[in-house]
C-alpha cells in the first residue's frame, strides 16, 4: 500500500541477500529494491521496526540490520567501496531520528495489553477462555478494560515525581588511578545532571563552550583539573574557564548569608566558636575578632565554607522546580542566593513557626465527637445462648429427695472394684462400634465434594465460573435497555451465552460424567444462565408487545 | 513417644449430679455411679502409667446448691506414705483410695436445698483451668487437656460463663474433650469444636471404660496417627431474641446487635426506630383518552 511518501535518502550499492540494489528511506517506511528493477522487494514500515543494529567498527563487512517486532530481521550490506561507512552511518542516523516517532504510536496499546495479561493470571485465564475459544471477540473483551488503563496512564504522566539529587554525588565519582600518574573519572549522565542542577553556573559554561569550543570530554577534563573543583580553592589568577564560576559562587554565598534564615526560632548568629584554646571549653565574653586567625583556621574555614555552599546548592536545586514556574509558585525562593526575593512571604511563615512552638496538641482540651450512650432495656437476652427453650423434665421435690438418698446410700458403701469394671462382651461391642465402619464412625465416610472431585476438575470449574461470571456481568449490565446500543449488546450477549454453554459447559459436563462423578457440579451455573435466558425472553416478549 | 521433658496433664471433670445419678440408679441398676467411678479410675490409672511424667487431676462437679468441689493433683514425684496392699504401683493405689474417699465424703455431706437440679459445668471448667494455670506458672511447660464426663442435661443459664471459659481454654491451648452419657449437649459440642478436642456420645454406658481408653486416653499428638470418631457437625446458628428459635437469616439491630427473626420497626432491646425503604411505587401512566366521537 502506498501511503504518501517522499524519499528522504537514497543509498546505492546496498546488497541484501547477496543481491545488489538500492536502499530508499522514506517518511513512513524503509524499502529496498534490486538493481535494475522498479519494484521494492523489501519494505518495512517504521512502526514495525523494533530496533536497528550495526556491525561493529573493525569488521570488513559494513552492515545494518533491522529487527522487526515479529522477530524477523533484515540485513543490508553497504558495498560501495569508497563511501560504504558514510552511507551506513547516514542511514543509521536517519533511522535513529525517525524510528522513535513511529515506535510509540502503534505498539503502546499492544504492550499495554500484554502487560495486563502478564500481570494478572486471572485475566489471562479469562482471556484464554473467552477470546481464544471464540466465545466473545477480542474487542469486546478489551472494551471495558483498556479504558481504565489509559486514564491511569494519563494521570500518572502528569504526576511524575522528580528525582532528587544525592548530596554526595561529587564524592561518588571516585577517581581511579590510571596506572601512570593520571586519574580516571567515571562520569555518568546522572552525575552530569546532578552537577548541572546544583551548579547552574557550570551548566551555563557548558552551554557556552560545548560543542563550539571544546568537546565534552575536554570540558570535563578541564573541570576536574581546575581548582574550582578541588578542595583548596586558591584562585591562582590563571585564566581558568571556571574562575568566573568561583566568583559567582562567592557572590551567591554572600547573598545567602545576608538573607539569613526565615525561621524566627533559629538564631544562627549566636552560634559562634568562642574557645579559649583547643579543648578548653567556651568563653563567655565577646569573641576575639577575625584578625588573629591562624593559617590552619583559615584553610579550615575555607573548607567549611565550601561544604556549606555545596549543601545549600544541593538543597536549592531540589527545591527549585524543573520548569521555570511563575513567581507566585515559588514559596521558598532565593535559597541559592541567585534568584527572586521572598520578603512578601515572610509574615505567614513566621506566624506558623511561632504557633508551632507555643502550642502542644496534647494539652488542648478534649473535644472529641459527641456520643450518645447506649441504653438497653433488656440485658438478659444477651446472656441466653442459642439453646432453644426446651421443656426439661421437671422433677418433683419428692423425686429429688428420693434420688439423693438413694445415691447417698450407694456411695456410703462404695469400694472401687477395678477388676470387674465391664464384661468382655460389652468391651468388644464397644470396640466394633469404634472401628472403621462401625456405628460411631459413620459420618467419616461422608466426604465433602472437595475431597471427591479431583483438583484439575476443580480448577476447570473455577475457570468456568469466572468466564460465566464475566459474560453474565456484561449481560445484566445492559438492563434496563434504554438505547439501541444496549439492545444490540443484549442480543449479542444472549448469543454469547448460548455459545458459551454449548462450547464450554456441555463438554465439561460430558467429561465429568465419564469420570463417574455423581454430583452435577454445574447445576448452579446452568441455573444462572437459565435465569439470564428467562430475562432475555421476557424482555423480547415485552418489546414485541410494545411494537404491536 | 513423648520426650522425657514433656509433661502431659489430664484433668478429668466428672459429673456427679446426685439427682441424675439417683434416677439413673433406679432406671438402670447395672450402671450406677460406682461403675462410672470405677471406669474413671481405670482411665486415670492408665494415664498415670503411660509416661512417668504424666500428671493427673480429678475434679468432681456438683450441683448448683452446694459449691463443694474436690480436686487433687496426682504426681509421680509425690512420696506416697503408705505402701500398697496388693502390690500395685503406689501412686495408683494412693490415687484410687483418695478418690473413693473424697467422693464418699462429698455424698455424705449433701443436703437437699431447693428445686434446682442443674449441673455446675461452667464453674467446674473454670476451676480446672485455674488449676492448670497454677501448675503451668509453677513449673515447666506442659500440655494439658480436660476430659468432661457429662451425665445430666445442659443448663441454658450458664451460657455466657461457659463461652468465656471455652475461649479462655482456647487461649491457653487447653483441649476440652467430652464424653456424654445421656443427652447431646450443644455447649460441649461447641467447646470441643473450638478448642480442638473430641466429642463423643456413648451408646452403651456399661462399656464406658472401653470408650474412655480407646478414644480419650491418647493425647493430642498421638490422635493424629489414630483413626478416631470423626468430628460432629456443630450447629452454630444463632437464636433470635424474641422466640429463641435457631435462625439462619434474620434481622440485626445496628445499635445493640440483637437478633430478630422478623422485622419490627422498633428494636425491643434498645428502643431505636428503624425504617425499611419500600420500593418506589411507579405511578401508572395516564393514557390519553381520545375524546369520544
Amino acid at each position: 500500500m502506498h501511503i504518501q511518501y517522499e524519499v528522504l535518502l537514497v543509498v546505492k550499492k546496498v546488497r541484501q541477500r547477496k543481491q545488489d540494489g538500492t536502499l530508499y528511506l522514506m517518511t513512513e517506511r524503509i524499502a529496498w529494491g534490486p538493481e535494475g528493477k522498479d519494484r521494492f522487494t523489501v519494505s518495512h514500515l517504521y512502526a514495525d521496526i523494533r530496533c536497528q543494529k550495526i556491525s561493529p567498527e573493525g569488521k570488513a563487512k559494513i552492515q545494518l540490520q533491522l529487527v522487526l517486532h515479529t522477530g524477523e530481521s533484515t540485513t543490508f550490506h553497504f558495498a560501495n567501496e569508497s563511501t560504504a561507512m558514510k552511507d551506513r552511518d547516514a542511514a543509521k542516523d536517519l533511522l535513529q531520528q525517525l524510528l522513535p516517532k513511529f515506535k510509540k504510536k502503534a505498539n503502546k496499546e499492544l504492550e499495554e495489553k500484554n502487560r495486563m495479561l502478564q500481570e494478572d493470571p486471572v485475566l489471562f485465564q479469562l482471556y484464554k477462555d473467552l477470546v481464544v475459544s471464540q466465545v466473545i471477540s477480542a474487542e469486546e473483551f478489551w472494551a471495558n478494560r483498556l479504558k481504565l488503563s489509559s486514564t491511569d496512564h494519563f494521570s500518572s504522566n502528569n504526576n511524575k515525581q522528580e528525582v532528587g539529587i544525592s548530596a554526595a554525588f561529587l564524592a561518588d565519582i571516585r577517581p581511579q588511578t590510571d596506572g601512570c600518574n593520571g586519574l580516571r573519572y567515571n562520569l555518568t549522565t546522572d552525575i552530569i545532571e546532578s552537577i548541572f542542577r546544583t551548579y547552574p553556573a557550570v551548566k551555563q559554561k557548558y552551554a557556552e563552550n560545548v560543542p563550539h569550543n571544546l568537546t565534552e570530554k575536554d570540558f570535563w577534563t578541564r573541570f576536574f583539573q581546575s581548582h574550582y573543583f578541588h578542595r583548596d580553592r586558591i584562585n591562582t589568577g590563571l585564566q581558568d574557564l571556571f574562575s568566573e564560576c568561583a566568583k559567582q559562587d562567592e557572590k551567591g554565598l554572600k547573598s545567602m548569608v545576608v538573607q539569613g534564615v526565615k525561621n524566627p526560632m533559629v538564631d544562627l548568629l549566636s552560634l559562634e566558636d568562642k574557645t579559649l584554646d583547643e579543648g578548653y571549653g567556651s568563653l563567655t565574653g565577646p569573641s576575639t575578632s577575625n584578625s588573629s586567625k591562624t593559617v590552619k583556621e583559615n584553610s579550615n574555614s575555607a573548607i567549611i565554607k565550601r561544604f556549606n555552599h555545596h549543601s545549600a546548592m544541593v538543597l536549592a536545586a531540589g527545591l527549585r522546580k524543573m520548569d521555570t514556574s511563575s513567581d507566585q509558585a515559588s514559596e521558598t525562593s532565593s535559597t541559592d542566593g541567585n534568584s527572586r526575593d521572598s520578603d512578601t512571604f515572610q509574615p505567614p511563615i513566621k506566624k506558623v513557626k511561632l504557633q508551632e512552638a507555643i502550642e502542644y496538641e496534647d494539652f488542648q482540651n478534649e473535644t472529641g465527637p459527641k456520643t450518645i450512650a447506649l441504653k438497653l432495656k433488656k440485658f438478659d437476652r444477651y446472656s441466653h445462648g442459642p439453646v432453644p427453650l426446651q421443656s426439661h423434665h421437671y422433677s418433683t421435690s419428692q423425686d429429688i429427695i428420693s434420688s439423693v438418698s438413694c445415691i447417698q446410700e450407694e456411695m456410703s458403701c462404695y469400694k472401687p472394684c477395678l477388676t470387674q469394671v465391664m464384661s468382655s462382651s460389652a468391651a468388644s461391642s464397644a470396640i466394633t462400634a469404634l472401628s472403621p465402619g462401625g456405628a460411631l464412625m459413620q459420618t467419616g465416610a461422608h466426604q465433602t465434594v472437595s475431597q471427591l472431585v479431583p483438583v484439575d476438575i476443580q480448577s476447570e470449574l473455577k475457570h468456568l465460573y469466572t468466564a460465566a461470571g464475566e459474560l453474565l456481568r456484561h449481560f445484566w449490565s445492559c438492563f434496563p435497555v434504554n438505547t439501541p446500543f444496549l439492545e444490540e449488546k443484549v442480543v449479542k450477549m444472549q448469543s454469547n451465552l448460548e455459545r458459551f454453554q454449548s462450547t464450554k459447559l456441555h463438554p465439561f459436563q460430558g467429561k465429568i460424567q465419564r469420570e463417574y462423578l455423581s454430583s452435577n457440579l454445574i447445576s448452579h451455573l446452568e441455573e444462572m444462565i437459565q435465569a439470564a435466558y428467562n430475562k432475555f425472553h421476557a424482555w423480547q416478549m415485552r418489546r414485541m408487545m410494545k411494537k404491536t | 513417644m513423648a520426650s522425657e521433658d514433656e509433661i502431659s496433664l489430664l484433668v478429668i471433670v466428672v459429673d456427679v449430679n446426685p439427682i441424675w445419678w439417683g434416677q439413673q440408679g433406679q432406671r438402670q441398676p447395672e450402671f450406677t455411679l460406682s461403675k462410672c467411678l470405677d471406669a474413671v479410675m481405670v482411665m486415670a490409672n492408665s494415664h498415670l502409667v503411660m509416661t512417668r511424667t504424666n500428671k493427673l487431676a480429678i475434679i468432681a462437679i456438683f450441683i448448683i446448691w452446694s459449691f463443694i468441689f474436690f480436686s487433687h493433683f496426682f504426681d509421680s514425684r509425690d512420696e506416697p506414705s503408705l505402701g500398697s496392699s496388693d502390690g500395685k504401683y503406689e501412686l495408683l493405689s494412693v490415687a484410687n483410695d483418695l478418690i473413693a474417699e473424697e467422693i464418699k465424703n462429698l455424698m455424705a455431706r449433701t443436703q437437699v436445698k431447693g428445686h434446682q437440679t442443674d449441673t455446675l459445668l461452667a464453674g467446674s471448667l473454670a476451676k480446672s483451668l485455674c488449676c492448670i494455670l497454677k501448675k503451668c506458672l509453677a513449673g515447666q511447660d506442659m500440655k494439658s487437656r480436660i476430659l468432661v464426663i457429662k451425665a445430666a442435661e445442659d443448663c441454658a443459664l450458664q451460657y455466657m460463663n461457659f463461652m468465656n471459659v471455652i475461649f479462655a481454654a482456647q487461649k491457653q491451648n487447653v483441649l476440652i474433650d467430652a464424653c456424654v452419657l445421656d443427652s447431646d449437649s450443644g455447649l460441649l459440642q461447641q467447646a470441643c469444636d473450638i478448642t480442638g478436642g473430641l466429642y463423643l456420645k456413648i451408646p452403651q454406658k456399661i462399656a464406658l471404660a472401653q470408650y474412655l481408653l480407646w478414644v480419650f486416653l491418647p493425647d493430642a499428638d498421638q490422635r493424629s496417627q489414630l483413626v478416631l470418631p470423626p468430628p460432629v457437625h456443630v450447629d452454630y446458628r444463632a437464636a433470635c431474641f424474641c422466640h429463641r428459635n435457631l435462625i439462619e437469616i434474620g434481622y440485626v439491630c445496628s445499635v445493640c446487635l440483637s437478633i430478630f427473626c422478623n422485622f419490627s420497626p422498633i428494636c425491643t432491646t434498645c428502643e431505636t426506630a428503624f425504617k425499611i425503604p419500600l420500593p418506589q411505587m411507579i405511578k401508572p401512566k395516564k393514557k390519553k383518552l381520545k375524546a369520544a366521537n
